[in-house]
């Protein structure tokens, strides 16, 4: 057992004097950064009433024509302001003057279509946040303007929080972090297998008390336990952030079980093919392979993790769990074939 | 993506939800509401009247379920009504001036734009695009490109399809970047470019040789590409090739510099994350920030989204991209040699050594004075990317210490491109006295002032009132005299010079301090003058 664990050391040795892990924690970081700034970016895209509180947009819409005002309350209940005016002429001139953000002339509809003007600042940007903030309150006109017609509208009642943000976090941003450590993982006992099988170190190692796959569960265990680390650190980079994840247990497990599987698998491609450069190109075909078929698994490990991160009371530890099936059939495999295809090299 | 991501509970006469997002189940009110109450459900939708708790995952569903029932009321009112009932709002859309601010180098067809006479057309047409899939979704999704705003049938302005499909462009180029690498690394383990050097030919040849194939290949791929989307070619062309020939630098770095492919995989990844990053990142905020125009896949946005662009814009965000490559296959002639590429070192040896050898002798005034104007792109990047890693701090901090933060790494980047040239002939003993070195500071100072006022020409027509440029030395700060540059990078030098070039970090972080004082100082007047 001593044997095997001078084996991890000795890997994660040589991965901190490569301060290869340094920079992989690095790209991570780039990766976070990254993933925040499209979240904000999202959020404001997509949640009108973010972009007010994120950035203090206080609009002030110059309204002509509103006549019972049904527009102007929907503006106010946008929490925007509405001024109105008796002339399209007056409120431009305001809005020349900077004094509004937009203006709104609604004429006088005899066919039950309405023309509506909406006069926007030159900006770009301005303009669009406009026109994204007064998306709300124009939907609503529509619908009145469609229950004129006779045309009813269902569901309106439904209310809740713009979601998009929150989805992007759980079901992109949160798996793409956790299981980006087991994709480095893998990448990494390929170079190192298929160093030692170029070196013809194998045989050196070997020569130390120690068995064949307990030199490659050595290697194996190191790469895994960097890659959890990460994931570890990735939770508490979220919290810092204040996006915190539910069940964080059941998702380090299952982060866990993902890096193992893949540091196992590529461990067989890099025993298959022996040199580096086809066992990479192989690692990442194969990879993208069954990533992609993962998908088909219900629920896949994608939308198992979005689900423990979010709290889905559905799921849990025992769901997370059943992927160690697998994973040991993959282990297995791995120490029958592991001697064989090392044969002549050993 | 997101499967089953949230249990929704329906009643017997509730909507049909088609959404994979959605786990449904149809049970009876007390039951479901029941089943709400102990969190098995997170929404329960009884007829027309939706359910939810308080908690943030119901209210989350919530605000999907709307989304996706507000979509599938859009599909029924175009099918069972005449458009003029169901779509009975119309806007039409005017700007307050019209006065351009970008002389326009490519006008964009109007994308079929309706005719403001008849709004109905708009409707017709808009449902039209709502209902086709394919190319179509790629395009005219902007609403100001829509001069006629619908509002159930108006797309949020996020340019996301067309990033995606700039970021599509991106994938083959990274791949064919990897694909040279692996080749040049494999060529120089086995030492067969060793056979090459012995040739008659130049290194020239052997990097633009090598590199050729792959970049060929890259630019047939957008054409492909461009073809099949039925966009542009030769704007397509002028808005790859910056990008191509970025990576490409980037690869042809790590294939030189680096030894082992243990070393190259990571440097590899790394390369890729960032060139992503720099390039999608922005490309997002097309529209909304005069930003995004660091990236040349901005430009691909709105290319596809039928819209303008300015020569200015397209400098700013392809000229660094140019003169990176340049300046990358300069130095990879100067250093392809066997005893530079075949040595093992750290990374701040190995670069030391590669700005030295990039060094010519014979002039070494022009020399340094244009290493230090052509990192400025360099510079510029780098920066960029401090400021963007600076936007996941919680911003908790005061401001002004978070500026001063942002600030002082800025600085740190900007002496280091200043001085690191100099300091590498110091550390070969090429400079015998302080007046020679003083006359070298005086070189570097000049080439970065040169270089700085071009970028801040260029920035400020293109980006302008961004309180992050300003700080980071772009806009008004940008105005260093002169002066200062040759006192900040004297500082460095000369403590360089004293203290030996082990400590060059520390004389680094004094010029830095000198130079974050001055910057500071000006930032505060500035600040204090706003306010």
């Amino acid at each position: 057992m001593s044997g095997f664990y001078a084996i991890i050391n000795k890997e994660l040795t040589s991965v901190r004097k490569e301060k290869t892990i340094v920079l992989a924690i690095l790209i991570q970081l780039l990766i976070a950064a990254f993933s925040s700034v499209i979240l904000v970016g999202l959020m404001s895209f997509y949640d009108p009433g973010s972009i007010g509180q994120n950035t203090n947009i206080h609009l002030n819409v110059g309204v002509v024509g509103d006549d019972g005002g049904r527009f102007s309350s929907l503006i106010k209940e946008a929490g925007l302001k509405a001024t109105a005016y008796a002339s399209v002429d007056a409120a431009r001139a305001e809005m020349q003057a900077g004094r509004l953000d937009a203006v709104i002339v609604i004429p006088a509809s005899s066919s039950g279509v309405v023309d509506m003007q909406l006069i926007l600042p030159q900006s770009d940007s301005r303009a669009t946040v406009v026109t994204m903030v007064l998306k709300g309150p124009m939907m609503k006109y529509e619908n009145y303007l469609r229950e004129l017609n006779g045309v009813h509208v269902r569901y309106t009642g439904v209310e809740g929080k713009e979601s998009t943000t929150y989805e992007f976090l759980y079901s992109f941003i949160l798996p793409m972090l956790m299981f980006f450590p087991a994709f480095i993982a893998g990448s990494m006992i390929i170079d190192s297998v298929s160093e030692e099988v170029e070196n013809m170190t194998f045989d050196t190692l070997l020569s130390a008390p120690v068995s064949l796959n307990a030199v490659l569960f050595g290697k194996a265990a190191a790469a895994v336990f960097l890659a959890i680390i990460q994931c570890i650190l990735w939770l508490l980079l979220l919290s810092v952030n204040r996006l915190y994840i539910q069940n964080p247990l059941p998702v380090l497990l299952l982060a866990l079980i993902i890096s193992a599987f893949v540091t196992f698998g590529s461990g067989l491609i890099s025993m298959f093919f022996k040199d580096r450069e086809r066992s990479q190109f192989a690692y990442s075909i194969l990879l993208m392979t069954v990533a992609g078929a993962s998908l088909v698994v219900n629920p896949s490990p994608v939308s198992l993790m979005a689900r423990l991160a979010m709290g889905d009371a559905r799921v849990g530890m025992l769901e997370a769990s059943l992927y160690v099936l697998p994973l040991l059939a993959l282990i297995a495999l791995f120490c029958l074939a592991s001697k064989k295809l090392l044969a002549h090299n050993v | 993506m997101g499967r089953d991501i949230y249990a929704v509970g329906v009643s017997p006469d509730g909507p049909y939800i088609g959404d994979g997002r959605f786990d449904v189940l149809t049970v009876d009110h007390a039951t479901g509401m029941q089943m709400l109450h102990d969190g098995s459900v997170d929404l329960y939708m009884d007829g027309e009247t939706a359910y939810t708790r308080s908690d943030m995952r119901s209210q989350y569903a919530a605000g999907a379920l709307k989304k996706y029932l507000e979509n599938a009321e859009t599909t029924r009112l175009i099918e069972q009504y005449d458009i003029n009932l169901s779509f009975p709002l119309r806007i039409e859309v005017s700007y307050l001036s019209n006065a351009a601010s970008a002389t326009p180098i490519v006008t964009a067809a109007p994308a079929a734009s309706p005719l403001a006479s008849n709004t109905s057309a708009a409707v017709k047409e808009q449902i039209g695009e709502l209902q086709n899939g394919g190319n179509k979704k790629f395009k005219a999704e902007f609403v100001s490109d829509n001069e006629v705003i619908i509002p159930s049938l108006m797309n949020p302005p996020i340019p996301l399809s067309q990033v995606v499909l700039a970021f599509l462009y991106i994938v083959p180029m990274l791949f064919m970047g990897i694909f040279f690498n692996s080749s040049f690394m494999e060529e120089k383990t086995n030492r067969k470019l060793n056979i090459l050097m012995s040739a008659p030919v130049t290194p020239f040849d052997i990097i633009a040789g090598k590199m050729l194939p792959y970049v060929v290949f890259s630019l047939a791929v957008v054409i492909a590409m461009t073809l099949m989307l039925g966009g542009n070619v030769l704007m397509a062309l002028a808005i790859f090739t910056p990008v191509i020939l970025f990576i490409f630098a980037i690869y042809l770095m790590v294939a030189l510099v680096y030894r082992t492919f243990k070393d190259q995989t990571f440097f590899s990844m790394a390369a890729i994350t960032f060139v992503t990053g720099y390039l999608v990142l922005p490309a997002l905020f097309t529209g909304i920030n005069s930003v995004s125009y660091i990236s040349p896949l901005t430009l691909a946005v709105q290319m596809y989204r039928g819209e303008s662009f300015g020569l200015a814009e397209y400098a700013l965000s392809a000229g660094p991209m140019y003169l990176v490559f340049g300046l990358a296959v300069f130095v990879g002639v100067r250093i392809f040699n066997e005893e530079y590429m075949m040595g093992f070192g750290p990374l701040y040896r190995k670069a030391a050594d590669a700005i030295y050898l990039a060094i010519n002798k014979n002039h070494v005034y022009v020399s340094i004075a244009l290493l230090s104007l052509l990192l400025i792109p360099v510079v510029f990047m780098v920066q960029m990317v401090i400021a963007i890693l600076s936007l996941m701090v919680p911003v908790n901090l005061p401001p002004m210490v978070f500026l001063a933060a942002l600030l002082s790494l800025c600085v740190i980047v900007e002496e280091v491109a200043k001085s690191a040239g100099i300091a590498t002939l110091l550390e070969n003993k090429r400079i015998a006295s302080a007046k020679t070195l003083l006359a070298l500071a005086a070189a570097s100072a000049l080439g970065f002032f040169i270089g700085e006022k071009l970028l801040l020409y260029l920035s400020l027509s293109v980006v302008s009132n961004i309180m992050l440029i300003e700080a980071l030395g772009s806009a008004d700060l940008l105005i260093i005299p002169l002066v200062a540059h040759f006192v900040f990078t004297s500082i460095v030098l000369l403590l360089t010079r004293k203290l030996g070039v082990k400590y060059y970090a520390l004389a680094v972080v004094a010029g830095s301090f000198v130079h974050f004082l001055y910057n500071f100082a000006i930032l505060a007047q500035e600040m204090g003058a706003m306010q």
